[in-house]
């Protein structure tokens, strides 16, 4: 075969993968999918032999070496010997841009003309950006994960990342930046499995140059799902800190000393119906987009109505369902519920752990939360740090086994409301601070429904019959605001959990000495 | 001090509503532990969900303890026009809080005064 063959044949190639990229409607490459880089890159950026804990790899900086400030590298150095204990994500805190690309954690990413999320499985981090050219809200408060505002340069996503704190490394390595630190990302499509990542490193404080990282980026062409890597929630699981709860956790039975649960129980409320126009896409779907706030009326603090107390706010009572306002419990569980207000049983809400809130707590947990809806996916960013992927277009069941904090949710349009049915669930989550009862078996019928430009109204029916005698309805309006998301990195600081833990610890003293 | 004036005068409007709680502070606090004394601010920590701001008191016995109250999220702050910084070193202010149960220099912060009696803000959700 003559050379001349061959390089018709890469020409050929070339261009017939030029063509067949996939593109979204609006013409740029479309990056949306399930991804994950194809190196050693997280454990150390440059060339490295095998440790312990730690495999081998070749360097992903282009020149080979990253060009520290001579006090930079004696500071890399000590990083390195003391990586066991320094390392931030040894105690599961956010990872930071770049490394967050390089981790062996599988992402996806969701894809819209002004917005890119990616979702990760790591910690449930996610990143928003920006592509809509608007200007940062919050320029100059620094974050774990900084602030990304991208734009296509031709068919290459450009991100540039600002903000981010100190207090991330590069790598396992002990690789490290300053608060100075600016990341330039290129995203190019090379054919439709891959993505070519090159990172630009900008940090006068600590190198002597500008200098760059490339990684490959494979799509998961097996798969369709990102589960949950939950960091700190496996650690204290494993290290006794947080205890499992026998009567709400997979695979927990239903208690035989349970009434009959009435499934078929329900008020059948019509949903609400918009008052003025409400926002659309061109194809006449709503468009639910946006950052959104619960007027949750204290439903972090009792979904039953109270008043306010002593460190404790007032909850209005969300429950629309059934028609006297109270959560239907078994009797065991209403004991629980009690029990749960207890002082000492503060520790046990996983959200005082910094743990994911689940559904439909995250929605009111409170902090605001942004909805990006993009091709197939409907996908909701929590500032309390954590994700909800809802598939539109295709459904997808998982096996039984698998269990989630945020569970496995499916959507569908009807008419002008979103409906998402979800399962799946650890059984972990509590639904607020005072502790009324979820349990693995939940399952949970949510509806979304925009009534005005800037309101969605939104319900969420609770069928479990492990806590409950029959189905439950609450409802709250979601109001979106002209906002963006801030990040809550809530392991930075949790000195709270030092006193509940106190608080519980004195109860077990007192316990054992009666 | 330009920019702490400036953030005073935005948040005497403020209500004490829209906290940003992560945990049950009837838990952590204790409602029959009531506080209230005269610091100066040591450090302001702004984190997330809670900030917290660090005041040195004097004690009965003359002993300087440095307490820590815990407020609002920073990013509630954030969105409120506070930014890191509007809050200096040294400044005084009159508290009054819910002790922790541990009995440890904590507390959950009510109500926060300047020595000119104007409200700084409230962080616990009573």
């Amino acid at each position: 075969m003559s050379p001349h063959f061959f390089i018709f044949l890469i020409l050929v190639s070339g261009s017939l993968s030029a063509q067949i990229l996939p593109r979204m409607t609006d013409g740029k490459p479309d990056l949306q999918g399930i991804w994950k880089p194809v190196n050693r890159a997280s454990f150390n950026l440059e060339d490295h032999v095998a440790r312990h804990d730690m495999p081998p790899g070749v360097s992903v900086i282009d020149g080979g070496t990253i060009p520290y400030q001579p006090w930079a590298d004696e500071q890399r150095k000590r990083n390195f010997v003391n990586r066991s204990s320094e390392d931030p994500l040894n105690n599961c805190f956010l990872p930071g841009v770049p490394r967050i690309m390089a981790m062996e954690h599988p992402f996806q990413i969701f894809q819209t003309s002004n917005h890119i999320a990616i979702t990760f499985e790591w910690q449930q981090v996610y990143r928003l950006i920006y592509t809509n050219d608007a200007a940062p809200m919050y320029a100059g408060i620094e974050s774990w994960m900084g602030n990304s505002r991208g734009h296509w340069d031709g068919d290459t996503l450009v991100v540039e990342v600002i903000d981010q704190n100190e207090k991330t490394w590069l790598d396992s390595a002990g690789n490290f930046h300053s608060n100075d630190i600016i990341v330039t990302e290129h995203y190019q499509l090379l054919d439709q499995d891959t993505i070519e990542y090159r990172a630009t490193i900008e940090d006068p404080n600590v190198f002597t140059r500008p200098w760059a990282i490339q990684l490959e980026l494979k799509r998961q062409t097996h798969t369709n799902v990102i589960l949950e890597y939950q960091c700190q929630a496996e650690k204290e699981e494993a290290n006794g800190a947080f205890e499992r709860d026998e009567k709400t956790w997979y695979p927990a039975p239903i208690p035989s000393e349970n009434e009959p649960f009435d499934a078929g129980a329900s008020a059948n409320l019509p949903l609400p119906t918009a008052s003025e126009e409400i926002l659309r896409h061109p194809d006449g779907t709503p468009n639910i987009t946006g950052f959104f706030m619960a007027d949750a009326g204290g439903a972090n603090y009792g979904l039953e109505e109270h008043e306010r107390e002593i460190l404790l706010p007032p909850s209005r009572g969300q429950v629309i369902d059934p028609i006297d306002r109270m959560l239907p419990y078994q009797a065991w569980a209403r004991a629980e519920r009690i029990d749960r207000q207890l002082p000492h049983r503060g520790y046990d809400d996983p959200t005082a752990h910094c743990f994911v809130a689940g559904v439909p707590r995250s929605h009111y947990v409170p902090a605001p939360f942004f909805i990006l809806q993009s091709p197939g996916y409907i996908v909701v960013l929590h500032e309390r740090m954590s994700w909800r992927r809802i598939n539109i277009d295709t459904e997808l069941i998982l096996p039984d086994t698998i269990r989630l904090w945020q569970g496995n949710s499916n959507g569908r349009w009807e008419g002008d409301t979103l409906v998402v049915e979800s399962s799946n669930f650890n059984g972990k989550s509590w639904l607020n601070e005072v502790g009324d009862v979820v349990s693995h078996m939940q399952t949970v019928i949510e509806t979304f429904t925009p009534v005005s430009t800037n309101q969605l109204i939104y319900r969420a029916t609770v069928s479990d019959p492990i806590p409950y005698t029959r189905p439950w309805t609450i409802e709250m309006p979601f109001n979106r605001e002209n906002q963006e998301l801030l990040e809550v990195a809530c392991l930075e600081d949790n000195a709270d959990l030092t006193h509940l833990r106190d608080v519980r610890d004195e109860y077990r003293r007192n316990q054992n000495v009666e | 001090m330009k920019c702490l004036f400036n953030f005073l005068t935005l948040l005497l409007f403020l209500s004490s509503n829209n906290i940003l709680a992560h945990h049950a502070f009837a838990a952590e606090f204790d409602r029959n532990k009531p506080v209230s004394f005269t610091g100066t601010v040591t450090e302001m920590n702004w984190s997330n969900p809670h900030a917290w701001i660090y005041i040195d008191v004097v004690d009965s016995s003359g002993d300087v303890v440095n307490w820590a109250l815990e407020t609002r999220a920073a990013n509630n702050l954030i969105r409120l026009g506070w930014r890191p910084g509007d809050l200096p070193v040294g400044t005084v202010l009159e508290i009054r809080g819910w002790q922790a149960r541990n009995d440890s220099p904590t507390a959950s912060l009510s109500e926060a005064t300047l020595p000119d009696g104007r409200q700084l803000f409230s962080g616990s959700p009573d």
